[in-house]
């Protein structure tokens, strides 16, 4: 506790520097003004932005990432609420409850209710990650290349059951993207890898790559498909502050919505869509008037919103501590980390405290900042949504260009994007997620290393993965786990879930 | 946002699935004996097998091409028919690395391992698409995909040799081409103030190394 409190301290000196405050309003501000534009995700904005870190320190360039990250996930909340359109996909559910109260003139209300109940979720979440980051390095010591490589398994695993969608359909997207991640030289023979003797493909194909034709570029395909204008709530927002009512309705769904999220968060493969709709579910079950959801229910506002951002942050946990990403974004974060030099992992703790809490009390700023700031500015983001998509795309286009060019200062990297663009809209028209496709992108070359060194030490002896006991209880949950989803009542409870 | 709109749909008159099933099905024959003709071209001999899993690929190509083959769900059909392609291709393009050695796992192991498992379970996709009936694949936006493409290669083609403020320019004229409601006199004065924008940003805001105009100049 005394540890708790002094590392925190620490944090709280490295991330209320004044240049590192103004970073993170940088991130905040940049990330949910990205955020409110519709059809553009975390993901794409976060590679988008890329460029704009390289020339900071790495402990500036990764509070300002953080910042852009839960910005964007708020910023989306507000497109939801005021154009019935997600500027985010983990605020799909928030249309329902958040646009059905702005059209009966509670828009300010909705859109309080939803920055308090992130605010608050954010600093449960902050501290969470603070005392289980310490906990959890020390578990990490006793990993091996066996335990590291069945906690991955898990990790993927997850990420196919929490998937929308077939179960057997995720499956063939992680293998997709774990074979697309072998493409590069070997790491351990250096031998040329499927590179069809292209020079450029030796160092492998880039995550950003991958990440921005896939989300960006085919997230821009797929919107061209419908044009239409957008119906912006026209009534005034008048009113912003929620009445006592009102916050003591929704206190009880921000408090389950925050420890759903934060639960959800920490699980490899979660993440703040599935941590969303499950805060939403659940409300609404254990709610006496049920019938009042999806039709003005501020709790439907507060349970899920509360939910996101506790899940945003807590996706941290197995990234800082294990070195693992849990998600797509956070793989994201490897790359930005990898490009400051900074190796993810239990030695980040260790080796550079300062980065570590620093980043974590940056977080709980970044929050505050974002109630602070965006409840003013409301006015600001219902003008941005009148600009029309045939002046946005455009300017994400160029943007993702540059920022995939400045990466390596290579025109090849960009074509590859082209193609990716073409991959990721091709996928999404055959119903296949590609979500579970770049989780398994990222996660192949350390699953392949551990994988090796595993049954190197084991002599070639496969069942290493089942005599040791941590790995095997790892193993053991993920089998578990995928049996579960393909029983056909927990499938029809899993699809019911992401159709309401 | 995707995850809004369903993909797919079912409303599909039954001549043009005909014909969606005939290119779709020439394609794949294509494709199949393009890969069966790189396998040849290797260093060392594919295997049999692989080969012979190309070879009935191609086949089951022509067969929906001719009708032979209905497929019912049109999305999980193509889009296994397409991770197997892509799992044939690993084959072969990982055939001359070399496997395991002794209980080293070698640099072709790991990719045959999952490009295996993929191959697999793509089967089962594509069998579940000759099945069970589903939505069809909807039409494919071709403007959009010319447009953003193009934006995009020009602007790969142009950054290196022409600078930033050409390339930018240039990428967002072309880009704006793919919405259907463009105005072009909006589009050149929207692009004029982007780029320069962009021009202001990167090089000077962010101290990103940039050439501005061509070289040559």
């Amino acid at each position: 506790m005394y540890d708790l409190i002094g590392n925190l301290w620490l944090g709280m000196g490295v991330a209320a520097t004044a240049s590192n405050i103004m970073l993170c309003l940088i991130g905040v501000l940049v990330g949910t003004l990205i955020g409110v534009l519709p059809g553009i995700g975390s993901l794409a904005t976060i590679a988008m932005l890329l460029p704009i870190t390289f020339g900071l320190p790495p402990v500036g360039a990764l509070i300002m990432l953080a910042g852009i990250y839960y910005g964007a996930q708020y910023g989306g909340s507000t497109t939801s609420i005021l154009v019935n359109i997600p500027g985010e996909s983990s605020s799909v559910v928030t249309c329902l409850d958040g646009h059905e109260m702005a059209k009966q003139g509670r828009a300010g209300p909705a859109l309080a209710i939803a920055a308090i109940g992130s605010f608050f979720a954010g600093c449960v979440a902050t501290v969470l990650v603070a005392a289980l980051g310490a906990p959890l390095t020390s578990v990490a010591l006793l990993f091996g290349p066996a335990e590291y490589f069945s906690l991955m398994s898990l990790g993927l695993i997850f990420a196919v059951v929490l998937a929308k969608g077939s179960v057997l359909k995720a499956l063939t997207m992680i293998l997709m993207g774990l074979l697309l991640s072998m493409i590069g030289s070997d790491l351990e023979t250096g031998a040329e890898r499927m590179t069809f003797g292209i020079p450029e493909l030796s160092d492998g194909i880039g995550f950003v790559v991958v990440g921005m034709g896939v989300f960006g570029f085919g997230e821009i395909l797929r919107n061209l498909e419908h044009t239409g204008t957008l119906e912006i709530v026209q009534s005034r927002i008048s009113g912003l502050m929620p009445t006592l009512p009102d916050l003591k309705a929704a206190a009880g769904a921000i408090g389950r919505g925050t420890i759903l999220g934060s639960c959800l968060g920490i699980l490899p493969g979660g993440g703040a869509i599935i941590a969303s709709f499950a805060a939403y579910t659940f409300e609404k079950r254990v709610s006496k008037h049920p019938e009042r959801f999806g039709r003005g229910a501020i709790e439907g506002v507060a349970a899920p919103e509360s939910a996101n951002n506790a899940a945003a942050q807590t996706s941290f946990i197995p990234l800082l501590t294990l070195g693992i990403p849990p998600n797509p974004v956070m793989a994201l974060m490897v790359g930005a980390m990898t490009i400051h030099g900074i190796v993810p992992g239990p030695q980040v703790m260790t080796k550079q405290p300062e980065l570590f809490w620093g980043m974590i009390a940056s977080m709980w700023i970044g929050n505050l900042m974002l109630v602070v700031i965006n409840l003013p500015l409301v006015g600001v983001w219902v003008r941005l949504l009148r600009v029309p998509y045939r002046h946005l795309f455009p300017m994400i286009v160029i943007f993702c260009c540059i920022g995939i060019y400045s990466v390596n200062n290579a025109p090849f990297d960009v074509t590859m994007t082209a193609i990716f663009a073409v991959v990721g809209y091709w996928l999404v028209k055959h119903d296949f997620e590609p979500a579970p496709m770049i989780l398994g992108f990222v996660l192949g070359p350390l699953m392949e290393e551990n994988l090796r060194r595993a049954m190197l030490i084991a002599r070639g002896d496969a069942t290493v993965f089942v005599t040791r006991p941590i790995s095997a209880t790892l193993l053991a949950v993920a089998a578990v786990m995928l049996l579960l989803a393909l029983l056909p009542t927990i499938r029809g409870k899993r699809e019911e879930v992401f159709t309401e | 946002m995707s995850d809004v709109v369903p993909s797919g749909g079912w409303s599909r008159s039954p001549d043009d699935q005909r014909r969606y099933d005939l290119v779709s099905g020439l394609v794949i024959a294509v494709l199949g004996l393009i890969l069966l003709a790189a396998s040849f071209l290797t260093e060392s001999p594919v295997p049999l097998t692989v080969r012979g899993a190309v070879v009935i690929f191609s086949a089951v190509g022509v067969a929906v091409a001719a009708g032979w083959l209905r497929p019912q769900n049109s999305q999980d059909f193509y889009g296994g028919m397409a991770l197997i392609l892509l799992s044939l291709t690993a084959f072969v393009a990982s055939n001359e690395l070399p496997g395991m050695r002794g209980i080293a796992f070698g640099p072709g192991t790991a990719p045959r391992l999952f490009a295996f498992a993929l191959a697999v379970l793509s089967l089962v996709v594509v069998a579940s698409g000759l099945m069970a009936r589903g939505p069809h694949v909807t039409p494919f936006k071709v403007r959009g995909i010319v447009f953003i493409l193009g934006a995009i290669l020009v602007f790969a083609a142009t950054i290196r040799t022409l600078g930033l403020v050409i390339a930018s320019f240039a990428c967002i004229v072309v880009c704006a081409a793919a919405a259907e409601d463009v105005r072009w006199r909006e589009t050149v004065i929207w692009a004029a103030i982007l780029t320069a924008f962009c021009a202001l940003l990167f090089p000077y805001g962010l101290n990103l190394p940039f050439q501005l105009w061509p070289p040559f100049w």
